[in-house]
């Protein structure tokens, strides 16, 4: 498995822990198919509110995509929204999902059923996906930012669920549908999120497993975060040696060990994502401690159109 | 602020956002009550097994495994345990059923299997439970609680609502139950209003679906009250002096807004903060840098072959760690100003991830103060 893969897909999932940066990884590979030429909607879910932050823009609106930069488009899924305009498309007699919605049986209803929200969710998004205009795509990438691992997990599993337990009616025809293009593995792809530490990458090693064995298409891993590597072995053996008399230069060299020290930790980290997922990650540099705007996004969506044909980015000394 | 208000609380409750180290800085904090003579279960609710790890125990089960903290003297126990939201609702559910045969047809429903397994929503619910289980527990003075990995670290408090709501979906059931609520006569006898909501939703979802849900609902009847009175029971212990919410964040930009957020949320819901932890903190270096000339001169005494080349590389280490440094040190006042002034507790960044119980004995010890 090799990391273009994940570039000629047009749907990408992308997964990963709480905290490792799913949202920046979303919108840096929007951002590079961007320049590309290519029309991009990033899907954001659950009320993150995060895309328009990245890209320092006015909100984006629920459930209409809302251009970010060139040929660059936000889409905020909104579940209440979604549902109703999902029944509307079924009942087509506006009177009467206008009862439906405003009813609290229905809410009632809408809140206990199982995996509702989740297929309604997914619903949206495969609507982007096989949205068609004058006969063709809408969009060139939908790149999905997904909710944490486990809840992550359970999204993409949703449209399987549902057509299992409905055993017949519109509602499983189309969680069928759904499924179909989610486990499709030319169109669809999954990219499993980590940042090289124990717990991400161990849970990066976990999904890609639990997913594998439920047949979707994992299509690349990144390791986000990676700090650029600024000492080797050579540069430690004589940073050791370092006369410790010099206060000053001590320290320094105490704070160049250490660097070298937690680079190696990252890098056993990297090759641990590598061999447990089988696969061969792609690397986003850590940019430093800056808040994430437009143009550190620039930045790494250069790292990863690099990444993609190298195993490692360019070296910055 | 220090760990010390924490003491005489039941019920101790960690959150804020993914990737802070909430599950570790739950744990060591388990550590440090322990430590102080108290005997304390530490609760994850997470389908990874990241507490497991933390604690160096292979596998953790639903029940609580007491863990071995070294030797003991004064000190207090430790336990640990993983929510598993399935065995919790399925336990729930053969305890309270009013009968065996009841009890059986829920678990044998085939919505039941689907909701109880749901990570979304269930994990949530289930929490609220096992928490409830635990403050009955007499082996535990004290009880920590990792919140589950939401997309929103405030789910988890809206959990009981949301439970209630649920379970008093009376309208619904009177929708969907055949026998239950009409009296065995069938949909016919339920009113207008309700059948025509009935028939649109069944247009969308198919019959068989309605049934199913029905059924299931209708198995849950004699168990409403209870859901609610131990949801309720939750909040109010939630609310009371003796819980504390303990705030996790990192000094990354997004964990403190969250956390900023978090703080708001929990002051004007009136939920106890006990106390706010900013992790992985860096120290700001005791001495200045050196110069470039004498770095050389010391490099090249050690032997580099390219002194200056080293020392750049060193120079542009020591300002990347003095940058970091200062950017932890203002989250630290930001997370501050978001308390009214309170000071977090620092856990300084270790070289090492806490993943051992010796690891986390540094964490206990910076939480210790």
């Amino acid at each position: 498995m090799t990391p273009p893969e994940l570039f000629d897909r047009r749907l990408i999932f992308v997964l990963g822990k709480g905290g490792v940066g799913k949202s920046v990884v979303a919108a840096a590979l929007g951002t590079a198919w961007a320049r590309a030429g290519q029309r991009v909607v990033i899907a954001e879910v659950a009320n993150q509110h995060r895309l328009s932050d990245l890209f320092a823009t006015r909100d984006v609106a629920r459930n209409a995509p809302t251009e970010l930069a060139p040929g660059l488009f936000g889409f905020s899924i909104d579940v209440d929204k979604s549902t109703e305009e999902y029944l509307a498309s079924h009942i087509k007699v506006r009177p009467l999902v206008d009862l439906l919605v405003r009813s609290r049986a229905f809410h009632n209803f809408a809140a206990a059923a199982p995996g509702l929200p989740e297929l309604v969710t997914l619903g949206k998004i495969w609507e982007l996906a096989v949205a068609l205009k004058d006969g063709r795509p809408v969009w060139d990438k939908v790149v999905v930012d997904c909710p944490a691992t486990g809840h992550g997990i359970a999204l993409l599993q949703t449209a399987g669920n549902v057509s299992e337990l409905a055993a017949q009616g519109p509602v499983r025809e189309q969680a069928h549908r759904i499924e179909e293009v989610v486990k499709h593995a030319g169109a669809t792809g999954i990219a499993i999120v980590a940042r090289p530490e124990e717990l991400p990458v161990s849970e990066a090693i976990e999904a890609a497993a639990t997913l594998r064995a439920d047949h979707f298409p994992v299509a690349a891993t990144i390791m986000n975060g990676m700090t650029p590597r600024r000492f080797w072995p050579e540069d430690a053996a004589v940073l050791a040696r370092v006369d410790l008399d010099d206060p000053q230069a001590a320290a320094a060299a105490h704070a160049a060990l250490q660097a070298h020290h937690h680079s190696t930790i990252e890098h056993d980290h990297l090759r641990e994502l590598a061999t447990g997922t089988h696969t061969a990650p792609l690397i986003m540099p850590d940019l430093g401690p800056v808040p994430i705007g437009p143009a550190e996004l620039g930045i790494l969506a250069d790292a990863l159109q690099a990444a993609r044909h190298a195993g490692e980015p360019a070296v910055r000394r | 602020m220090n760990i010390s208000g924490l003491e005489g609380c039941r019920v101790i409750v960690c959150c804020g956002s993914g990737g802070v180290g909430k599950t570790t800085i739950s744990a060591a904090l388990g550590l440090a009550l322990a430590r102080n003579g108290s005997k304390v279960a530490v609760v994850t609710i997470d389908p990874a097994r990241r507490l497991a790890s933390a604690l160096g125990l292979s596998a953790l089960g639903d029940e609580p495994r007491q863990v071995d903290i070294g030797p003991t003297g004064s000190w207090g126990e430790l336990w640990a345990l993983q929510l598993d939201a399935k065995a919790t609702f399925d336990r729930l559910v053969q305890r309270h059923a009013p009968s065996a045969d009841a009890a059986e047809r829920i678990l044998d429903n085939r919505i039941y299997a689907h909701l109880s397994g749901a990570v979304a929503g269930s994990q949530e619910y289930m929490a609220v439970e096992r928490l409830n289980e635990l403050t009955h527990d007499l082996r535990f003075d004290q009880i920590v609680l990792d919140t589950p990995p939401a997309q929103n670290a405030l789910d988890f408090l809206d959990a009981p609502t949301r439970i209630t709501h649920f379970i008093e979906g009376k309208s619904l059931r009177m929708l969907l139950s055949p026998g239950a609520a009409a009296g065995h006569l069938g949909w016919k006898v339920l009113h207008a209003g309700s059948s025509t909501v009935f028939s649109i939703l069944e247009r969308v979802t198919g019959a068989q679906l309605l049934r199913d849900l029905g059924e299931f609902l209708a198995a849950f009847d004699g168990m409403y009250s209870g859901f609610s009175e131990r949801a309720e029971a939750v909040r109010t212990l939630l609310h009371s002096p003796r819980a504390a919410f303990v705030v996790v964040s990192s000094a990354d930009d997004e964990p403190v807004r969250e956390a900023g957020a978090l703080v708001e949320r929990l002051t004007h819901d009136r939920f106890p903060i006990g106390a706010a932890v900013m992790n992985r903190i860096r120290p700001l270096p005791a001495t200045e840098p050196p110069t470039r000339e004498g770095l050389m001169a010391v490099l090249a005494d050690a032997g580099a072959r390219d002194p200056a080349d080293l020392a750049d590389r060193t120079l542009a280490q020591l300002e990347h760690d003095r940058a970091r440094a200062l950017r932890d040190h203002e989250s630290c006042a930001r997370l501050a100003r978001l308390l009214g002034g309170r000071q977090p507790l620092q856990v300084p960044d270790f070289p090492d991830e806490p993943v051992e119980i010796s690891g986390l004995g540094h964490v206990a010890d910076a939480l210790s103060g």
